[in-house]
């Protein structure tokens, strides 16, 4: 893969809990301006690589090229002011703050106040949220959670987006019209979106690349109808056969 | 079943406070201290302002202790030392360089601000997310230190600033202390200042972003280290406003700190801990039940302490989260 298409190197990338080897030298490029899944059985390390890659956990050792830098060490705002989001598995938004007031929140300080506004209402249309401006995000039902978070992780912008399990309690409809997001964001903005998720519809007819861990290890990588038929990958899943 | 428990709490709650503000009337009558003329009631009348006059400076320095709890989940111990401080550096700049106490929050504030952000950058960032007990024993050993430095400074003899003394007369029989009115007004202006910040300034939704989820609010850009800090100087700054504002009215002496430290988690425990306008609300009727205390019960302003040692066990033991607090996990 040529230089220029890479939006994430990630090298050797290792976290250990005590004796549990959560991710153990994991080694994988994202490509630009894909849509890419990361699967694996439960406990395989996704979230953790999505934690490591985001800053929220820091790596024992290994690399994370981004733009040609390193943001392993990195603060999580230091890794989101260089254009990196997330979404998580279980939604997290300020269930105390309004709609309007939680997508405010992701804006940067640099951003200016009018501009943030203008943003804000521009990506609250996007995913339908508009009329729910001034409702808590307590008050929102899942699915709309799941929107506001996915609404919230663009607000600045970013060039790479990270997903974790987006289709996770999300009723059809509303995982359709996500998806529709996704892809508008990937085909009219060229941005780089890495999902996590176990639901293999999505991965499979989504996903233009797949990766996949077990044990904290990249087992297989490819497109998704060679990951299907691949060895190592249905002997992950299923056990041997 | 939770539900369940949490409507109980909230009438356990409900009964004893309606049983804390009942007691005093009760004592009253039994030492017939309570005589329900005209003369008596307006006395009632003019404690009760009293009262919401001082809740709304109690409130607004506990506001700066349930701000640091609510960002940061640190006990300081040391905000009623705080507070003290602010009511010497008012008495210095009174006698020393002839400000107005008023005035004097235009430079004590900016000092107190600068104060925070220090012992924030020096002492609590390193532990912030740790034991809780770290934090709580450094804000105690913090606390004493000041208490010293000020002993060493002023001696332990009471200080009191002469300030607007006279009494402004509502009705005939009804009066209030001019200093409680200003307090109270300036309480009430720099309470409101600070909610308006929270709500509509984009550092005051990084503030409470910050206290909802700190995790959160990293991924979200927030850079929580700055957030603390400011956070801090901000509680400070209350604190020290809160100092200005009783030292007007009250004498105080290096000790006094130690009071507030109490009333403060008292009013914070009441009004649900990290939660702003529970603390407000906590604060008037703290300062309310102390002064029906200190008016029916015989050797009363010696037992107000007794207010708010017992409204802070009771309310944790019935109901942990305070009247507006979040459940608890």
């Amino acid at each position: 893969m040529a230089d220029m298409e890479i939006a994430l190197d990630i090298q050797h990338l290792k976290k250990y809990f005590g004796g549990i080897k959560a991710v153990d030298g994991c080694t994988f490029q994202v490509p630009r301006g894909q849509i890419s899944g990361l699967i694996g059985p439960n406990g395989s390390g996704k979230t953790t690589t999505f934690n490591l890659l985001t800053g929220v956990l820091e790596a024992d050792s290994g690399e994370v090229i981004y733009n040609g830098e390193n943001i392993v060490g990195l603060k999580p705002y230091e890794i989101f002011n260089r254009g990196i989001s997330r979404t998580f598995q279980i939604t997290r938004i300020y269930r105390e703050m309004t709609v309007f007031e939680n997508m405010l929140s992701a804006s940067s300080m640099k951003m200016p106040v009018r501009e943030a506004r203008e943003r804000a209402e521009q990506l609250m249309e996007f995913v339908t949220l508009t009329k729910l401006r001034g409702e808590y995000g307590g008050n929102l039902s899942y699915g709309q959670q799941k929107l506001l978070e996915f609404a919230r992780a663009l607000m600045t912008d970013p060039d790479l987006i990270l997903l974790d399990e987006p289709a996770a309690g999300v009723n059809r409809t509303l995982l359709n019209n996500l998806l529709d997001h996704i892809h508008h964001l990937q085909e009219e903005q060229g941005k780089t979106i890495l999902i996590v998720e176990h639901d293999m519809n999505v991965i499979m007819n989504h996903c233009e690349k797949v990766f996949v861990l077990d044990y904290g290890v990249k087992i297989a990588e490819g497109l998704p109808e060679d990951i299907q038929t691949n060895e190592d990958v249905i002997e992950a899943y299923f056990g041997h056969r | 079943m939770q539900e369940k428990a949490e409507i109980r709490s909230k009438y356990w709650l409900a009964v004893f406070l309606v049983a804390a503000y009942t007691i005093p009337f009760a004592v009253g009558i039994y030492t017939e201290n309570v005589f329900f003329d005209l003369q008596w009631l307006a006395d009632l009348t003019t404690v009760i302002l009293n009262g919401i006059m001082q809740g709304g400076v109690y409130a607004m320095f506990a506001v700066g202790l349930t701000l640091i709890f609510g960002v940061m989940r640190i006990i300081n111990v040391a905000h009623g030392e705080l507070v003290m401080l602010g009511a010497y550096l008012t008495w210095m700049f009174f006698f020393y360089v002839g400000v107005d106490p008023l005035l004097a929050l235009f430079i004590t504030l900016p000092i107190a601000f600068v104060i925070g952000l220090l012992i924030q950058k020096l002492l609590l960032n390193a532990v912030v997310g740790g034991p809780e007990l770290t934090p709580l024993l450094i804000t105690f050993g913090m606390g004493l230190t000041i208490i010293h430095i000020v002993e060493a400074i002023f001696t332990t003899d009471y200080r009191t600033i002469p300030y607007a003394p006279d009494a402004f007369q509502l009705t005939e029989t009804i009066a209030v202390s001019r200093s409680k009115i200003i307090s109270f007004v300036m309480a009430a202006f720099i309470s409101i200042t600070v909610f308006i910040f929270l709500k509509i300034h984009r550092i005051g939704k990084a503030i409470r972003a910050t206290a909802q989820n700190a995790d959160v609010a990293m991924v979200c850009g927030i850079n929580i280290f700055h957030i603390y800090m400011i956070t801090s100087g901000l509680a400070a700054a209350l604190a020290v406003a809160g100092g200005a504002l009783v030292s007007i009215q009250f004498g105080f002496n290096p000790e006094t700190g130690v009071l507030y430290t109490l009333q403060a988690f008292a009013i914070i425990v009441l009004g649900g801990r990290g939660h702003y306008i529970g603390a407000l609300i906590g604060g008037v009727m703290l300062a309310v039940i102390e002064s029906l205390i200190s008016f029916m019960i015989p050797n009363g302003t010696a037992m107000v302490e007794i207010a708010s040692y017992g409204m802070m066990v009771f309310v944790l033991l019935i109901r942990p989260r305070g009247l507006m607090g979040p459940k608890e996990n």
